[in-house]
């Protein structure tokens, strides 16, 4: 029950951390600053990691498709296997696990601390809402910055697989014959849908992080757990919403 | 780092992903946003089986556009296709559901149709043409099972019987048990056969064995066909013969043929008949000649006085003779 009652009310916080920060949407070309600052941490430091693991991941994906369909002769469809896998799948939820990992930490740990060291609290004896000055700027960042991302790791996620695909022995199919299948049994809606579910998990997985990490209470231990717990439940987050929005958008 | 290299840096960033994104959308959906979209035709079936929004269409296996639509429009399902501009498609040109593969993976096909006719127009229909789909084809495979299932059962039943009568197999036993003894006798005398003719015993086995026997026969056989070689060309004149004689030409076909002569020839055989009639009645020289035998006895007694008066000549001169001639005759 009471396991219950902590999950709405996170929720409940969530929800109204959310429509504080949307009524303070008109103060964000005035927080350029911050909001490149942020597009900055979230967007263009987290490239190297997304492209390293989304290139990986495009490889592997060859490699086990065509491990698998070469028994039954299919392995020329290789590249729709890995461009739709890549596309509408685990381009966004990858993109979103980094986040949550690399960038909902950094969020949380830093909003926990501000908490904690009541920061927050003489900003808003300042009359500065947090929501306004810490949370809109990461929010409007993470919705400018992520499709990016996702867009970045779907095109390394299907080059790794072209390359795997060309010179693995058992594979053996040349770049172009895998990029003809993958544009002919893609369209540019399966990159947007992927876009869009990369957009709903980025921006849940800041909002939960933010939220977790202004209502941590208590002394610096409370700080990594709640980075824990925003890791966490961001992780949930990500996977529960990835079935929903997948859901709407078939 | 300072704010002015970090908003470049975003900066940067953002616009690569525009632009990454852009491209996609350039590959994936063939570079249509500002380009020429090329018009539209309307296909109707049916049923459009597999095909889906999206499929490609293709002339003579180039690819010439894509299906923009697919819907319902009363009793029948229509596809929408995005053709390109470039391509002109002539009005008796024909599309049709080609299957690409037997994983679901369908198209249109449109044929050339004729090289002269006239380009079909934006939003125009397409004739159309049924082609077989993969169920089709396996329904028809499974008819195919079900009859050979039932031919096989009606054999292995004439094979084995029905349970009522014996099949095949206790019929040939049966009759090979009942017979155990004549084929038994059958055999042997086989046997003695064969074993004749091994030995070149009896006129088959001389045949088989004696070499000269064999050179006799391909001589015989070599003679057999240069006679009817011979009997061919002769057959090939008397069919001249026939054709010139049914043509008309010559003496023959002439009579035959020719009404003219044929009423000539009754003339000439009912005066033959006139003239025969006189004859055998002893009117006229000739039938006098031939039925007076005064003329005769007048003629055998006037040569034996030309002899005797010829024996005389040899015992005279030439001037009597001519008077024992004279008087001989006179």
């Amino acid at each position: 029950m009471k396991q219950l009652n902590s999950i709405l009310e996170g929720f409940g916080s969530t929800l109204q951390l959310l429509v504080r920060t949307f009524s303070y949407i008109g103060s964000l070309p005035r927080q350029r600053a911050r909001f490149i600052e942020q597009c900055y941490l979230i967007g263009y430091t987290t490239l190297p990691i997304v492209a390293i693991l989304s290139f990986f991941i495009g490889a592997v994906l060859a490699l086990q498709a065509g491990y698998s369909m070469q028994n039954f002769g299919a392995k020329q469809f290789i590249g729709s296997l890995v461009g739709l896998s890549m596309a509408r799948e685990l381009g966004p939820v990858m993109v979103a696990i980094l986040l949550a990992g690399r960038v909902g930490s950094a969020i949380t740990a830093e909003l926990a601390s501000m908490k904690v060291y009541q920061e927050v609290d003489a900003l808003e004896t300042m009359n500065i809402p947090p929501a306004r000055m810490l949370v809109l700027p990461r929010l409007a960042a993470v919705l400018v910055m992520v499709p990016v991302l996702a867009i970045i790791a779907d095109l390394v996620g299907w080059f790794g697989g072209a390359i795997v695909a060309k010179y693995t022995s058992f594979i053996s199919i040349e770049p172009e014959a895998y990029f003809s299948v993958l544009r002919r049994y893609m369209k540019f809606q399966d990159v947007m849908n992927g876009l869009i579910k990369a957009e709903t998990f980025g921006f849940g997985v800041v909002l939960v992080c933010c939220n977790i990490g202004l209502n941590t209470r208590g002394g610096p231990r409370e700080i990594g757990a709640a980075v824990t717990r925003a890791v966490v439940v961001s992780l949930i987050l990500i996977l529960v919403l990835d079935y929903f929005v997948t859901k709407i958008l078939l | 780092m300072n704010n002015a290299q970090q908003t470049a840096r975003v900066g940067l960033f953002f616009i690569l992903g525009l632009a990454l994104t852009w491209v996609t959308f350039e590959t994936l959906s063939g570079g249509t946003l500002f380009k020429n979209k090329g018009y539209t035709l309307v296909a109707g079936f049916e049923s459009l089986k597999e095909l889906k929004e999206g499929d490609e269409v293709r002339m003579a296996g180039v690819k010439i556009g894509s299906v923009e639509k697919t819907r319902l429009a009363g009793r029948r399902a229509e596809a929408v296709l995005r053709i390109d501009a470039d391509a002109k498609i002539a009005s008796d040109a024909t599309a049709s559901i080609v299957m690409a593969g037997l994983i679901g993976t369908n198209y249109i096909g449109i044929d050339l149709g004729t090289a002269g006719a006239a380009p079909l127009a934006d939003g125009a229909e397409i004739q159309t043409r049924v082609t077989p789909d993969i169920n089709t084809i396996m329904t028809e495979i499974g008819n195919l099972g079900q009859k050979l299932e039932g031919a096989l059962s009606a054999f292995g039943t004439t094979l084995n019987g029905d349970g009522k009568g014996g099949g095949l197999f206790q019929k040939l036993d049966k009759i090979v048990t009942d017979n155990s003894d004549r084929v038994s006798t059958t055999m042997t005398n086989l046997q003695e056969i064969t074993t004749k003719l091994n030995k070149g015993e009896g006129t088959l086995g001389k045949l088989i064995n004696d070499p000269a026997l064999h050179d006799e026969l391909i001589a015989a056989v070599a003679e057999i066909k240069s006679t009817a070689s011979q009997a061919k060309g002769f057959i090939t004149d008397a069919q001249g013969i026939i054709a010139q004689v049914k043509s008309g030409q010559g003496a023959l076909g002439t009579l035959v043929y020719d009404e003219t002569m044929a009423n000539n020839l009754r003339v000439t055989v009912t005066n033959i008949r006139s003239v025969s009639d006189k004859l055998a009645k002893g009117e006229g020289t000739l039938g006098k000649l031939i039925n007076d035998d005064t003329l005769y006895n007048t003629a055998q007694s006037t040569l034996k006085k030309a002899d005797r008066a010829l024996d005389g000549l040899g015992d005279s001169g030439p001037i009597t003779a001519v008077g024992i001639v004279a008087n001989s005759l006179f």
